[in-house]
């Protein structure tokens, strides 16, 4: 890809976010923090032998 | 420019108009090859472990391995692992070790695809370069650590990067080729293989990480489940962050955003090539993506491990943690566990605490394996989601499960396999010969290191971050990683790590 096609690709118009892309990312977020939030509580609950 | 043929993480071969450093994250795959990078590197991994363990039952085939001491004289410097080859001297292990590996690696780069005679001569300046930067790096000025081993050396100084200081050397050094002389750089790329290399490294410390957690199996196990926090960490925070801010901060579009997004999130290079191959992105993209993976590892890999020593060590394991959740791609990675290892210890042996070696690089190791594992999972969710709601076609090509199996990092079995077999063996009762079977395996796992690290430092072309457009993706990972990843990631580590220690020498 030469320098003129890389930059004239990254000065595209802006794509915005489609519906799916916001569940895509609120979903992985959601599930994570809540994954992250569970597992901090084994942990507390099964400390490290 | 070339036209290059890019081997992606799943096996097919996609074609593309690339730059020359472009070229060389791929190196020349003329045809697709008979067997991958991760199936070569779980043949010669166990092989080596295999010959290794012959040592517990008959003759040792392995004794004759080059090991490097810290120096004041060089002469003294070099010799073979074993006692039973100390008549080869220093040079005849080296001659033996760097013969050895010339054979197989060729063989197996015959077995890649490639052209053995190029990449046998390309090799040797690799071993050449690679192996005196280890030797210089472990030359009593750069290496001794604590005041009584600066007496015992006679130096009144030293930079104190440990005896494994030697990576950043072969890193630096692989710095300076490719940035000052390309065209030597591009002369090397034949046997500039990082992946394969840390990917035989990682499957030999399999049995390393085995031998040293079978002396305390629960506090092993206890940190094999804190892993898991990784992998929801990489892929299910990070990830989703990182695509945002990439797609509303600095509209990228979807098939740049995605690629970008794995690469900083997940595992790098393998995680922007599979993601690119999940989204249908054209080849050049995860590509352009990868090389700035590698560029960024380089500078965390010079920076981390020295911020974990000044800042992490009390916390030994946080450090660890911390390092194989912020360094992008398994060989920066899992090589900086390495030197972050060294460099705390070391710390903590000048304060008088003398915490059991391995520990650290097997928490590094485990956090990047265990996301790893889950790269095909991912590329398949991101796949279906593409095919089916963002870049719907007509009788268009659907994602596949067996897509998950496809882009499953295979040399992770490879990491299992020795894991158990070093597993078995230690519970079964082999001890002091085992223990040291498993440390001449453990020899060409520090060879395979050096290599790793020389050859991160050849592919890394910082005169990239100058090019037209290449700045607005920079700054995506930049803002990402120093702003969000580094910083989560080490809270996070800090959960799940704080207060666990090694366990101490004797």
């Amino acid at each position: 890809m030469s320098d003129q096609e890389l930059r004239n690709e990254l000065k595209a118009p802006v794509e915005p976010l489609l519906p799916i892309e916001k569940k895509l990312i609120g979903w992985s977020l959601g599930i994570g923090v809540a994954l992250l939030v569970l597992l901090v509580i084994i942990n507390h609950f099964l400390p490290v032998a | 420019m070339h036209e290059v043929h890019v081997v992606c993480a799943h096996g097919r071969v996609e074609t593309g108009e690339l730059s020359m450093s472009e070229a060389a994250l791929s190196p020349n795959a003329p045809v697709a090859p008979r067997l991958g990078e991760d199936g070569l590197a779980v043949i010669v991994g166990i092989g080596v472990l295999i010959l290794a363990l012959v040592s517990l039952y008959g003759p040792d085939l392995l004794g004759w391995a080059v090991t490097t001491s810290v120096w004041a004289d060089p002469t003294k410097a070099l010799g073979a692992v074993s006692k039973a080859y100390a008549g080869l001297g220093g040079a005849g292990a080296l001659v033996t070790t760097y013969l050895a590996l010339l054979v197989v690696l060729s063989a197996g780069a015959a077995a890649l695809g490639a052209e053995v005679r190029k990449f046998a001569v390309a090799f040797t300046v690799v071993f050449i370069i690679a192996y005196a930067s280890w030797f210089v790096g472990s030359w009593a000025y750069i290496a001794t650590v604590t005041p009584a081993d600066q007496a015992k050396f006679g130096v009144s100084w030293s930079l104190r990067l440990t005896n494994e200081g030697g990576y950043i050397v072969a890193l630096i050094v692989g710095l300076v080729i490719a940035n000052a002389f390309p065209r030597f750089a591009d002369w090397l790329k034949d046997a500039i293989r990082p992946e394969l290399y840390i990917k035989i490294a990682i499957v030999l410390l399999g049995a390393f990480i085995a031998v040293t957690a079978a002396g305390k199996l629960t506090l092993a196990s206890s940190l094999l489940l804190r892993g898991v926090a990784a992998i929801v960490e990489a892929y299910l925070i990070y990830w989703s962050v990182v695509y945002f801010i990439a797609r509303k901060w600095f509209g990228f579009s979807r098939e740049w955003a995605a690629p970008l997004a794995s690469g900083v999130s997940i595992c790098g290079v393998a995680a922007a090539i599979a993601t690119g191959g999940a989204i249908r992105a054209r080849p050049q993209v995860p590509v352009l993506v990868s090389s700035l993976v590698v560029i960024f590892a380089v500078v965390e890999v010079l920076i981390l491990p020295f911020l974990a020593q000044t800042f992490l060590s009390s916390q030994p394991l946080v450090a660890a943690a911390w390092i194989g959740l912020a360094v992008k791609t398994d060989g920066a990675a899992v090589a900086a566990g390495g030197i972050t290892e060294s460099l705390v210890l070391a710390k903590a042996a000048a304060e008088g605490i003398n915490y059991q070696p391995g520990w650290l690089i097997a928490v590094t190791t485990t956090v990047k394996v265990f996301i790893d594992i889950f790269i095909g999972v991912w590329a398949f969710i991101l796949a279906y989601i593409w095919t089916n709601h963002i870049n719907v076609k007509a009788g268009g090509e659907k994602a596949k499960a067996s897509e998950i199996w496809e882009r499953f990092p295979k040399f992770v079995l490879g990491f299992i396999v020795t894991f158990a077999a070093g597993l078995a063996l230690a519970l079964g009762g082999a001890g002091p010969k085992l223990a040291a079977a498993v440390g001449e395996a453990n020899t060409f796992r520090v060879i395979f290191f050096i290599l790793t690290f020389f050859s991160i430092g050849v592919l890394t072309d910082f005169r990239k971050l100058w090019r037209e457009g290449f700045g607005k993706l920079a700054a995506v990972y930049l803002v990402s990683l120093f702003g969000f990843v580094i910083w989560v990631g080490l809270i996070i580590s800090w959960l799940f790590f704080a207060g666990v220690k090694p366990p101490l020498v004797g």
